[in-house]
């Protein structure tokens, strides 16, 4: 199972499977992110109308953060894993205002 | 005339600030300035800067102040720079 | 998953390669892949700052602004003649003229549209008379100002979908730019030119970090321009009601919307009236703009809204007057801490506060911003060509970027004179003329990308700036011929925005000569056979002497 993994694997490295990853997790993945974070900041006590304001107003400035995290750290899996960490408690926060 | 001085207290500061510099100093002196001029280029060239914020807020408040302030440092700091090149061009044609 | 899939994912990106390494690899690429559609954003853009000199020169009809008149004045009168115009319209704004604007726009929903109709009309009012402006038909410094965002010949939603991945580009191209180069902060001034580096490279590095607030700015604004385009989700969630809606949107903007019509009908109060309470609030040419929903109606509302001069800051500020009693209903003049925030930002953009210098100041930084990313996209071929195994014979990528680089850069120059070549020469009675003009405009930039094309690179470049030179060179010349207003006459009227126009147009044809000289003078040098190079007769290194 390792081998036929391990051939998976290597065929993934060699088609330019890790820098394909990280260009999907910069674009899509920050964007998810960013959109996660500004539906999140509803749950801060705040009025509604200045929430949605913060919220698309920090969501560029994380997309970006995002997008360099990605190609900052050592590895594809990293990356996403880095994403999904913060992505977590945004999605708990996004989730009781939804 | 607020934003001529502040332009030019910009440009002054600037030029303090390069020639406050190692490189400069031997592009244009031929040899380092001791350490109390240098550290005096520094601050006069912070001062002058700061001067400049000063007149610029006081005048138009911190919104458009620090717009304007923003908008003479870009401008102050790409002249200066132009100069040293400009100087560094000149001096190397003629040697 | 096990240590090996780490491992080999190391393998492909090893560690040596280091932080700064994967920052420039970024911002190359990310540069590169919008940099055509970046660089005519922001060429546009920073013609836009003088938008409305430049409708007012496109429109010589209209006689030269000799101080802003009384605006309660003008208001009455251009309302009069919407009130005229457009009856039953449920909505109509218009725009004061003020110390920039010549002419009253006003635009306006037209009644009873069926869906899928264009439930908007648009027109310019002589401030003077009150009618529609007897000018040649043109978009005028508009049509850059949209273009800049929007782009043309594409549906209005996909055009800022289009910039604003542009802009998101760009804004990682600048955070990528700074990690990679963060020691050019540090020590600025010791930053040698010509020396051992590129040219090329201190150019693009000088002029982004002159510019490095003004870059940031312009670009992470210009996103939240439209960021309810763009990041929808918080709005999606958060705003339900109608009432929820009715409070966004009054902490955004002070275009009023109409409610129900009651069905009776009642003659507006008068409007200057209204505006007068404004003035005492906020000077006499402080008004920006009067909308009036259902006029003609029971239900009327008059919102009179502050102008952009002199506050950096686009939230609204507005006088809510009941439409038939002229009656004071509510005074708005502030809004929550992000909406503030937001209208900031969103005023630093636009830059509609400035006095005459700052406005140059902005158009000065932005120029410098235009050439970062055009002497970025030009080094991408500099720094390739070195690597070429036979830089007679560049592979196919080399040879798209280095002719896209030519029609995007020296092409949108003559295009973009091309434009105001069209608003001189075209008949004033051809129909669909003002869209003639922007026809005009794309011809002649997909003539140049043709041109670029078929001409080696180097004479493509050479030509086309040269035309770009003499088309700029000669445009005071064609107004001269072709209007009442040439230089001689607009310098001894103090006709400030003409005789401006026409010693730009000089100035911008002497910038594009000085680049023809030095790129047709540039000989790439030929540099003694590095290690790496295995071909000396073909290793030329473009390096400017």
């Amino acid at each position: 199972m390792t081998s036929v993994a391990g051939r998976v694997r290597a065929a993934f490295d060699a088609w330019g499977g890790p820098l394909v990853s990280r260009i999907v997790a910069a674009l899509f993945g920050g964007y998810a992110l960013a959109a996660l974070a500004s539906v999140a900041v509803l749950a801060l006590p705040m009025s509604k109308p200045q929430a949605v304001l913060t919220g698309e107003m920090a969501s560029f400035v994380i997309y970006a953060a995002a997008v360099i995290w990605v190609f900052a750290v050592r590895s594809a899996l990293r990356a996403w894993a880095g994403l999904l960490v913060v992505a977590a408690p945004l999605l708990l926060a996004a989730w009781s205002v939804w | 005339m607020i934003h001529l001085s502040s332009f030019i207290l910009c440009l002054t500061g600037f030029a303090a600030l390069a020639v406050a510099m190692d490189r400069p100093q031997h592009d244009l002196f031929g040899r380092a300035l001791p350490a109390p001029a240098t550290v005096a280029l520094r601050v006069g060239g912070a001062a002058s800067l700061l001067g400049a914020l000063g007149l610029l807020v006081a005048w138009q408040g911190w919104g458009l102040g620090l717009v304007m302030f923003s908008g003479h440092t870009s401008l102050g700091a790409g002249v200066v720079h132009g100069a040293l090149i400009a100087r560094g061009r000149r001096a190397a044609r003629s040697n | 998953m096990g240590s090996p899939s780490v491992t080999t994912d190391q393998q492909a990106r090893p560690d040596g390669r280091g932080l700064r390494q994967s920052m420039s690899d970024l911002h190359t690429w990310v540069g590169l892949l919008l940099g055509w559609v970046l660089y005519a954003m922001f060429l546009t853009g920073t013609v836009s700052y003088f938008k409305d000199e430049l409708s007012q020169w496109m429109r010589p009809e209209l006689p030269a602004l000799s101080g802003v008149p009384d605006q309660a004045l003008v208001a009455q009168r251009v309302a009069d003649e919407l009130v005229a115009l457009v009856p039953g319209s449920p909505q109509w704004s218009l725009r004061l003229p003020d110390a920039r604007n010549n002419s009253v726009y006003a635009f306006w929903r037209t009644a009873g549209a069926a869906p899928g109709q264009r439930g908007f009309g648009e027109g310019n009012f002589d401030p003077a008379t009150g009618r529609t402006v007897s000018s040649r038909a043109t978009l005028g410094g508009d049509f850059f100002y949209r273009f800049h965002f929007q782009f043309h010949y594409m549906p209005v939603v996909w055009g800022r979908w289009i910039a604003g991945i542009a802009a998101m580009f760009m804004l990682v191209a600048i955070v990528s730019g700074v990690i990679t180069h963060k020691k050019i902060f540090v020590d600025f001034f010791t930053f040698r030119w010509g020396k051992g580096q590129r040219s090329w490279l201190d150019a693009h590095n000088a002029l982004s970090v002159f510019g490095l607030p003004f870059h940031a700015m312009i670009t992470y604004t210009g996103l939240v321009t439209l960021m309810a385009l763009y990041m929808p989700w918080g709005q999606q969630a958060g705003i339900k009601t109608a009432e929820d809606r009715r409070q966004l949107n009054a902490e955004l903007s002070a275009f009023i919307q109409p409610g129900k019509p009651s069905g009776e009908k009642a003659p507006l109060a008068s409007i200057e009236d209204m505006v007068r309470q404004a003035q005492e609030r906020w000077g006499r040419d402080g008004v920006g703009r009067v909308t009036a929903t259902h006029p003609g109606d029971a239900a009327a509302r008059v919102a009179v809204a502050r102008g952009d001069g002199g506050r950096v800051s686009m939230s609204p500020q507005y006088l809510e007057f009941e439409g038939t009693t002229g009656k004071l209903l509510a005074v708005h003049e502030g809004v929550g801490p992000a909406a503030e925030t937001r209208g900031v930002l969103y005023a630093l953009h636009l830059g509609r506060f400035s006095d005459s210098v700052t406005r140059w100041l902005y158009f000065l930084v932005s120029l410098a911003g235009t050439a970062m990313v055009g002497t970025g996209l030009v080094m991408w071929t500099v720094k390739r060509r070195q690597k070429l195994p036979d830089p007679a014979r560049p592979h196919i990528g080399f040879h798209v970027v280095e002719r896209l680089n030519i029609a995007s850069i020296a092409g949108l120059s003559v295009a973009m004179a091309a434009f105001l070549w069209a608003n001189r020469l075209l008949p004033e009675t051809l129909a669909d003329r003002a869209n003639w003009e922007i026809h005009g405009f794309f011809i002649v930039w997909a003539l140049t990308l043709l041109h670029g094309v078929l001409r080696p690179a180097k004479k493509a470049w050479v030509e086309q700036l040269w035309l770009a030179a003499a088309l700029l060179a000669l445009l005071p010349v064609l107004n001269a011929a072709t209007t009442q207003r040439p230089l001689w006459r607009s310098l001894a009227d103090g006709d400030w925005v003409f005789a401006g126009m026409d010693l730009m147009c000089w100035a911008l044809a002497a910038l594009h000569a000085v680049l023809a000289v030095r790129t047709l003078r540039h000989q790439p040098k030929t540099r003694p056979a590095r290690k790496a190079v295995n071909k000396p007769a073909g290793a030329a290194v473009l390096r400017e002497g």
